[in-house]
């Protein structure tokens, strides 16, 4: 690791050389930065969207071996709770065929209601399952990279979503990769609404890996546990999926509730997504995206 | 440190890197490998490769995770600047000043990104996090690990193993 001559040592160790380069490729970033922050649009710098596609074989390589590795290390680790493991499904199994027998009487009675609630929300059109290659948490900067690009129909503003609630959304597309901002992201952001009693709000995240809901009023009735799901009030995230339930509530300004709201999705443990159709404002109006975002 | 060794350095950070990050465990191992790579060639001390190196590390870094690209650059050239005097100027070793070196260095880099973040993209300033500490500690321990091993005298101790086999 050291160099070996005295003379390369004596050259090497000169930091007014270093400094001065230092200062040049620290002009230079702030001048890249600069133009980006300026110039940026919704898909994110051709730069970026270059770099992302050259690295999606690797990533595409190397995330198929970390799986496998991952699903080896699970594997052995299940071998030793397999026993209790068969038991608690097989009472589980017990449960939920008692369950499907009752739900069965109920389908025909609700069949109707549910028609109607469904006709009165926009379903979101889930595209597929993307696996997530990459997660990224850094200075309330919260992203993931997915292993689907243009090649595979994703375009910037597409929702990702698990079965349990909404995750977030593609913000730079590459053509087998794409980087996608989490909701949990500082600077993220999705119109909300309190599923019992209606009221609209903005979710934010916070960068510590919680949500806020803001624009609440002080005279609201919200209480812990309420469910909040997609306003679809912004262009970009379909209505009605949800995004967590409240976990505090508390008299912020004068005007607006402080309202924080654990997530439905298990953030830490993503492993697949689910891509979402693009809303039609997105898809007409690049620029969309970017309202949620700031 | 030969060009082609920075280069294979930057490339194996950046598969260490999505071969953790498309596992389910990787929030037990957030270890910073572009941090670790640049700190690599900084102990070389050579002021010019170190900042390079960061800057490269940094560009490629923010090309996969960052909204504006430019921000991990900016902050490894200066940490390879800095760890580059550190190594030349400070009687500097062992695991445990590497470790804490490495946690210092990601603790100030996640500082730089922050507040560059706040600047010019006009992110919420978000600091010291629980994740940022546990990285900085993961990136510090594999930092001490590496250091450890790579002092080890492997030799006589495969040679003494070896002996003891033998009699």
């Amino acid at each position: 690791m050291r160099p070996r001559s005295a003379h390369v040592e004596i050259a090497a160790a000169n930091p007014r050389r270093g400094g001065v380069v230092l200062i040049t490729v620290l002009i230079a970033c702030v001048l890249i930065l600069s133009a980006q922050a300026r110039a940026r649009g919704a898909r994110g710098t051709v730069l970026q969207s270059w770099i992302l596609s050259l690295s999606a074989p690797v990533a595409a390589a190397v995330g198929s071996v970390s799986h496998g590795a991952s699903d080896a290390l699970g594997s052995t680790l299940a071998l030793f709770s397999a026993r209790e493991e068969n038991e608690r499904l097989r009472r589980e199994l017990d449960a939920r065929e008692r369950e499907l027998f009752r739900l069965r009487a109920e389908a025909l009675e609700g069949a109707e209601d549910r028609r109607l609630l469904g006709a009165g929300s926009a379903l979101p059109g889930v595209l597929g399952s993307v696996p997530i290659l990459l997660v990224e948490r850094r200075a309330g900067s919260h992203s993931v990279l997915i292993g689907a690009g243009s090649a595979d129909g994703v375009v910037p503003g597409s929702p990702l979503a698990v079965p349990a609630g909404l995750v977030g959304r593609v913000v730079t597309v590459g053509r087998g990769v794409s980087r996608a901002q989490l909701l949990l992201d500082a600077s993220a952001a999705a119109g909300a609404r309190i599923a019992r009693t209606g009221e609209l709000g903005v979710v934010r995240g916070d960068g510590h890996g919680a949500l806020m809901l803001n624009n609440i009023a002080t005279t609201s009735s919200v209480a812990r546990g309420d469910l909040i799901e997609s306003a679809g009030i912004d262009g970009i995230y379909p209505r009605g999926v949800p995004i967590g339930r409240v976990a505090a509530v508390s008299r912020g300004s004068k005007l607006f509730l402080e309202i924080r709201v654990a997530p439905s999705a298990e953030f830490s443990r993503l492993t697949d997504v689910l891509l979402l159709a693009p809303s039609a404002a997105a898809k007409e109006s690049p620029e969309a995206g970017r309202s949620s975002a700031r | 440190m030969k060009v082609s060794r920075i280069a294979l350095l930057i490339a194996a950070a950046a598969v260490l890197e999505f071969l953790v990050g498309r596992s389910p465990y990787r929030a037990f191992v957030p270890v910073d490998w572009f941090l670790l790579a640049t700190a690599t060639v900084a102990r070389g001390g050579d002021f010019v490769r170190a900042v390079l190196t960061g800057a490269a590390a940094g560009t490629l870094e923010d090309a996969l995770s960052q909204p504006l690209i430019g921000l991990n650059a900016f902050a490894k050239a200066a940490i390879g600047y800095a760890l580059t005097i550190v190594s030349v100027r400070v009687v500097f070793g062992g695991a445990l000043a590497v470790g804490a070196a490495l946690f210092v260095a990601s603790m100030a880099n996640e500082a730089i990104v922050a507040l560059l973040a706040a600047l010019l993209a006009q992110s919420p300033v978000v600091i010291f996090t629980r994740d940022a500490v546990w990285r900085a500690a993961a990136t510090g321990i594999a930092g001490g690990a590496l250091e450890s091993a790579w002092n080890f005298p492997w030799r006589d101790w495969w040679q003494r193993r070896r002996l003891r086999r033998l009699r």
